[in-house]
């Protein structure tokens, strides 16, 4: 199953995302929780903590500036930029912080 | 004290759901009554702000057809207010009247298509261009996150706010904004707000985390979040709640700081 968390700034996506990953990761489901906020802080809510957090935030960011090769596929890419967080969640980074002043609104 | 040395231009950043708007429509409100002229601009492509003036959910967007293509070989970015509208004109039409003598714009709402939002920003950076700052104070609310947080303010803000809350992600938001505050697009000043405080030690926390000064600490106060499910204004409902009153400190400090910088005289 693949569930996406929508909402209102500050009503709570990652902390309900973080909760129903754990949950169903305790059930005994293979879950893999994918931080899809421009400002990445799953991992703060999964319990990985604010280095690992942003830990992965810098491999992703080394994969647009073209520091890091891209994994050829998505178990490769989640195993290389992804890292363990409690009850066997697997947890990686999808988007990249951009840009403070976009040329162009 | 006259309107020539009181205006201040300000805009909040910070997480989503840190306090933005609630912020934003206390502070436009407080400086208003200390006898600045103001516009209040909510900025957010999913709009908010009109709420927390005590507006309820009303709509007040620079139209279409107040924007044009410029001529060519004329300079300049793609689109200007239509020839004959000056920054003030547009303020005086498509502004809406908001308690205390506030004026409010909005400039960032989605309305289906992208190039009507394209029109609408640059149509934003001309009237903030041209809007005489020694008599008009803007507060600037942003959209949330980090994915583009100063949306164009920085070169029209003197100070931007990053508005915090004294928790691990709101702290990591903090420094993410503080670190990307360094790039080309510096704003004048940049300092937080710690909001939804609970404990004496939240301001000297979050200063200590994000390395930026604490201009004010807001209690989490049961006001503004009762205004808010009423979808009313906080300064309305309950102005003498603890809220309202250290955002109006806030509002005399900005000022005085503009003051103090002999900026306007
Ligand atoms: N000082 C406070 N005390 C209690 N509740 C607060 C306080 N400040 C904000 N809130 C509550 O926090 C919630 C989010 O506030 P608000 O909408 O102003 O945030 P925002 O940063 O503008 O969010 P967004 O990023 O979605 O635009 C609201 O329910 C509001 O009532
Ligand atoms: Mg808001």
């Amino acid at each position: 199953m693949k569930l996406a968390v929508v909402g209102k700034g500050g009503s709570g996506k990652t902390t309900t995302a973080a909760v129903v990953a754990r949950t169903l990761a305790r059930h005994g489901t293979s879950v893999v929780a994918l931080d899809c906020d421009s400002n990445p802080n799953l991992g703060i809510s999964l319990g990985v903590g604010d280095d690992e957090t942003e830990r992965l935030i810098a491999m992703r960011q080394a994969l647009d500036e073209g520091e890091q090769e891209h994994a050829p596929g998505w178990d490769d890419l989640l195993d290389r930029f992804g890292t363990d967080a409690p009850d066997g969640v697997r947890l990686a980074v999808v988007t990249a912080i951009q840009n403070p002043e976009p040329g162009c609104p | 004290m006259s309107n020539e040395v009181t205006a201040v231009r300000v805009a909040l950043v910070g997480k989503g759901g840190s306090g933005k708007s609630a912020i934003a429509g206390i502070l436009a409100r407080a400086l208003a009554q200390q006898g600045a002229r103001v516009l209040a601009v909510d900025s957010d492509p999913m709009p908010g702000l009109s709420l927390s003036l005590g507006l309820g959910l009303v709509d007040a967007p620079i139209p279409d057809d107040a924007v044009e293509e410029k001529a060519e070989g004329e300079p300049g970015p793609r689109f200007r207010l239509r020839t004959g509208l000056s920054a003030l004109d547009a303020v005086d039409r498509y502004a809406v009247d908001a308690p205390d003598g506030v004026r409010f714009l909005q400039f960032g709402k989605l309305r289906g298509h992208s190039a009507s939002l394209m029109r609408s920003q640059l149509a934003f950076r001309q009237i903030l261009d041209d809007l005489p700052p020694q008599s008009w104070s803007v507060v600037g609310d942003l959209p949330g996150g980090t994915r583009q947080p100063f949306y164009g303010w920085a070169r029209y803000a003197d100070t931007v706010l990053v508005v915090t809350e004294p928790t691990a992600k709101g702290l990591l938001s903090g420094r993410r904004l503080a670190r990307l505050a360094l790039g080309d697009a510096r704003p004048g000043r940049l300092a937080a707000i710690v909001n939804k405080v609970t404990d004496p030690g939240d301001a000297e926390w979050v200063r200590a985390r994000t390395g930026l000064d604490v201009l004010a600490a807001v209690p989490l106060d049961e006001a503004v979040g009762d205004a808010e499910r009423h979808g009313a204004a906080v300064m309305d409902e309950a102005p003498d709640s603890q809220a309202v009153a250290v955002v109006t400190s806030l509002a005399h400090r900005l000022t005085e700081d503009r003051v103090g910088a002999g900026i306007g005289s």
